[in-house]
């Protein structure tokens, strides 16, 4: 077949008249997606299955394009391999697809280039309008940093000098005509002082609008549920305050250990890698009051308040409402597994922290004196994350003796994994005696839909073609967790500098150590096992 | 005609396993209950039952093999409690027996990979004879699970019209249609006549429209960004390829065209069986009609999917009179070859859902398009001068 020439298109078209009744379908305008780290495993595992499962399920844009980006050289051509055998294991929507693999391949090209030299981006700015041109693309980039952090400020800066993230704003409402748009991974900073010198750094080349600091977890299904259940139904949100509820417990537990990641995970911890992000995140999303309309600004603007609300914990209770461990040897899924200074790249001596728990409040006239415990850690007995409302007791108990089924009511919002939603309440056992027992309505995401829920990517790069920022986090909103989250770093390294470090341990397949459950019986409370 | 049976291991067994079990009509719910129970006894532990909808499904016993098929299908797509109404005039001899409705209960169950069993929705099967359906109103409104919406499955355009008016319309939240199995063009009338009973009050969903869905969004797509709106503006000739004997769903396509741009019908030519239709349309502009646009309708031999549909081109003419054309063709493997001036042409992924699909998506946002009302009545229209003689 004869390809036609490519023609000139508007530079501002006209809206299109077809699209009405179709909007429910969010198809994104045609737009060439750039991977930088195209080598790397996220490329391979989630990023281009993510983009093909999109494809498979006609969320794409008919003209398309992909251009993974490394140091690694690596043609167009085994570029394509690769991804082929990444969606063969990882996609979502798999055995794939012969033909559409044949035309989503056809999308997929590869550009060899040092993260750190102006000149590379020229050729890369090249190669891109030579895409476009053939390809009918109207000039919207999509830049995706799945790099080392340390090279995030560098290629925001050499993808501006190349004139790489220039908008106009032409368009309507002063939106621009051909949007650049920035995905950068986490981790975005290690302590406050290095978010604030990233997000300065970025801001120099884009305005906020262009950034989308990703974390899948607000990609999950559940996640994204919490809004709908709060702000949705009418019976939960009059509850959701200090006059009902008695505490808060988030869980982030894992099984797996460091998986090969020992050098990275001793510089991280677990506070670092799940909590100041993910659970800090679940947090806000759990507390928020509600946004005055569903738009990204409307609902980062309230989870920020909840993170600003966060209170101080002081240096002298730091010990006392933060508790830090390591697992050590022991079994999981009735498989032994190596104690953590045992793991490949972890020093003998560390004093790096896979388990951490802790008691916080905020403060705030909804929560005021509501504790919320929140713990995460690895080689836990199950993977699961969950938030769990506890709410007061009844005032006054009828029952005497016979009431001794009775339990205090638990919300239990379940991310990961059976996501779903369970209520615990007293129910009265059948039969002449006035007996109560505790039972359990479940609503469960797999048992009540059929459809398959997307992967978190493919949802959060769907988001970010269409503009859509409400599940990515904001400068602010990360600079006021790190506050928080690096006044206890502080502490422990205040600490290790005193010779003071105290890091309990646990055993692997445990539900933790015994400090921390010192931390909640302390307050006549009890983890819960979920 | 059996008891409402008694709720033994065995029955509760075969009754999860999804095998019917007959009744009494008055005894159902009290049989249903039963049969949880034990079967929750047998699971140790409560089973869980799940329903998102309540599901009315009107059909004929010729055609119970093929409702029943679908209902299964459904069942791991969206839980819910299904009521199948049986119109069969030949079930029974006597005016008295006729009048009866027998009914018969199983569940649907929704297994997990590793064969757990997890998940258990209702049917509920309403057998009546020549007067039996009088009741059917009745029943359905006594075993709708409270506070759950209810969808009406009216998807045999020959069904009489009276079952959906009197008796199921006012229990309804939610109706579904299909114009895909219409046999003659001139039947697209009388689906515009059941979803007029909607009286725009309820939405009303059509799987024939939804199957049409994949073909609407990748050619909408064409006029996406860079292209943009502007050479709709300027479109002269369209041309639908479909199976033979899919004329249904490409008039319901060019109805979507024709409603989506705001194109008025201006005449037809009618076709003998078999051979090209074709319509004129005028190009409204700012109230003063600004040109001609002629859909012609092909029968085509070619890949179709479920939809029927092979192939559409719109041929446009800029300011010059300079031609250019937009194509979307059906290929093998479900795929679509899309084709636009800009840019070599391009395979994108069509679908080809189930009945079941289907009406899952008639069940969310999709089911109630606005569009949809307008272009049905169009194509009705349309209908009229399709095919001579049909």
């Amino acid at each position: 077949m004869t390809e036609p020439a490519p023609a000139a298109a508007s530079s501002n078209p006209l809206p299109n008249p077809l699209r009405q009744g179709l909007s429910e379908e969010r198809i994104p305008e045609p737009a060439t997606m750039v991977i930088f780290g195209a080598s790397g495993d996220l490329t391979k595992r989630k990023l281009v299955p993510a983009l093909y499962s999109l494809a498979r399920d006609r969320l794409l844009p008919a003209r398309f394009a992909v251009v993974g980006y490394a140091r690694k050289p690596l043609g167009d051509d085994a570029f394509r391999a690769d991804m082929r055998k990444g969606c063969d294991e990882f996609a979502r929507r798999r055995p794939v697809d012969e033909g559409l693999w044949n035309t989503f391949a056809q999308q997929l090209f590869f550009q060899e280039g040092d993260y750190d030299k102006p000149e590379a981006y020229a050729a890369l700015k090249k190669r891109l309008e030579e895409i476009e041109a053939a390809h009918g693309l109207p000039g919207n980039r999509v830049f995706y940093l799945s790099i080392p952090p340390s090279s995030f400020a560098t290629v925001v800066r050499n993808l501006g000098a190349a004139g790489l993230t220039t908008e106009d704003n032409a368009g309507p409402g002063g939106k621009p005509t051909k949007f650049a748009r920035v995905i950068i991974e986490k981790p975005f900073g290690t302590d406050l002082a290095t978010a604030q010198q990233l997000n300065r750094d970025i801001h120099q080349t884009l305005t906020e609008r262009q950034i989308y600091r990703i974390d899948h977890y607000l990609g999950k299904e559940t996640v994204q549920n919490l809004l709908v259940f709060r702000f949705a139904n009418g019976i939960f949100e009059p509850v959701w305050n200090n006059r009902f509820v008695d505490h808060v417990q988030i869980t982030g537990a894992e099984t797996v250990g460091v998986e090969g990641r020992g050098g990275y995970f001793e510089q991280a911890g677990i506070l670092r890698d799940m909590v100041q992000n993910h659970l800090m995140q679940v947090v806000s999303l759990t507390a928020m009051e509600p946004p005055i309309a569903l738009d990204a600004d409307a609902i980062r603007d309230e989870k920020l308040k909840v993170l600003k609300a966060l209170r101080t914990i002081p240096t002298a209770e730091m010990d006392a409402h933060v508790v830090r461990a390591q697992y050590g040897a022991g079994s999981i899924s009735g498989k032994p597994v190596p104690g953590y200074r045992e793991e490949q790249g972890v020093s003998r001596s560390s004093q790096t922290e896979t388990y951490v728990a802790m008691k916080f409040f905020i403060d705030s006239w909804r929560w005021a004196g509501v504790p919320f415990y929140l713990r995460s850690a690895k080689r836990m007995p199950k993977r699961v994350t969950e938030i769990a409302i506890h709410f007061k007791e009844a005032p006054h108990l009828l029952f005497g003796r016979t009431g001794e089924g009775i339990r205090p009511n638990v919300l239990a919002i379940r991310i990961q994994p059976d996501e779903g939603i369970a209520l615990n309440f007293g129910s009265k056992l059948p039969g002449p005696a006035m007996q109560v027992a505790p039972v359990s309505m479940e609503f469960r995401y797999g048992s009540s839909f059929g459809v398959e829920p997307p992967e978190a990517y493919e949802r959060l790069i769907l988001d970010c073609m269409l503009g859509d920022g409400t599940l990515f986090t904001r400068a602010d909103e990360v600079e006021a967790s790190w506050t928080w989250i690096s006044r206890i770093h502080k502490h422990w390294a205040q600490q290790a500098a005193e010779g003071k470090v105290q890091v309990a341990t646990y055993a692997a397949g445990s539900w933790g150590p015994e400090p921390a459950e010192r931390l909640i019986t302390a307050d006549r409370r009890a983890w819960r096992r979920p | 005609m059996a008891d409402a049976p008694a709720a033994t291991p065995a029955a509760a067994e075969a009754f999860t396993r999804g095998e019917p079990i007959s009744v009494e009509v008055d005894r159902i719910e009290g049989a249903l209950a039963g049969l949880w129970k034990e079967a929750s006894r047998d699971a140790g532990g409560a089973v869980a039952r799940a329903a998102l909808w309540n599901i009315v499904v009107a059909t004929r016993a010729a055609d119970l093999e093929r409702t029943k098929r679908t209902v299964d299908e459904l069942a791991p797509l969206v839980p819910a409690r299904v009521l199948v109404l049986v119109e069969d005039p030949t079930a029974e001899k006597t005016d008295e027996a006729a009048a009866r409705v027998q009914a018969s209960i199983e569940s649907n169950v929704v297994a997990r990979s590793g064969g757990a069993r997890v998940v258990y929705s209702e049917e509920i099967t309403l057998r009546g004879g020549v007067a039996g359906d009088q009741h059917f109103g009745g029943l359905v409104r006594a075993l709708q699970v409270p506070g759950l919406p209810t969808a009406t499955l009216w998807l045999d355009p020959t069904m009489p019209e009276a079952l959906l008016r009197r008796q199921l319309r006012p229990a309804t939240d939610r109706l579904v249609l299909d114009t895909g199995r219409c046999t003659r063009p001139r039947q697209l009338l009388e689906i515009d006549r059941c979803a007029d009973l909607a009286r725009g009050a309820i939405p009303v969903a059509d799987l024939g429209w939804l199957r049409l869905a994949s073909f609407r969004l990748l050619f909408a797509g064409l006029f996406d960004p860079p292209v943009g709106g502007g050479p709709l503006g300027g479109a002269r000739r369209v041309k639908i390829e479909h199976k033979p004997g899919a004329e249904v769903s490409a008039l319901l396509l060019a109805a979507w065209l024709a409603s989506a741009l705001d194109w008025l019908f201006a005449s037809a030519e009618p076709a003998a069986p078999g051979a090209p239709a074709l319509f004129r349309f005028d190009r409204a502009k700012d109230g003063a009609a600004a040109g001609s646009v002629e859909i012609t309708l092909t029968p085509s031999e070619g890949a179709c999917g479920t939809s029927g549909i092979v192939a559409i081109e719109l041929a446009t003419a800029d300011a010059s009179g300079a031609e250019s054309a937009y194509s979307v063709r059906r290929a093998e493997q479900n795929l679509a070859t899309i084709s636009v001036p800009i840019a070599p042409p391009r395979s994108m992924k069509l679908d080809s859902r189930t009945d079941a699909e289907l009406v899952l998506s008639a069940l969310g946002p999709a089911g109630a398009d606005p569009l949809f009302r307008r272009a049905l009545t169009l194509a009705a229209r349309l209908a009229t001068f399709a095919s001579a003689g049909t």
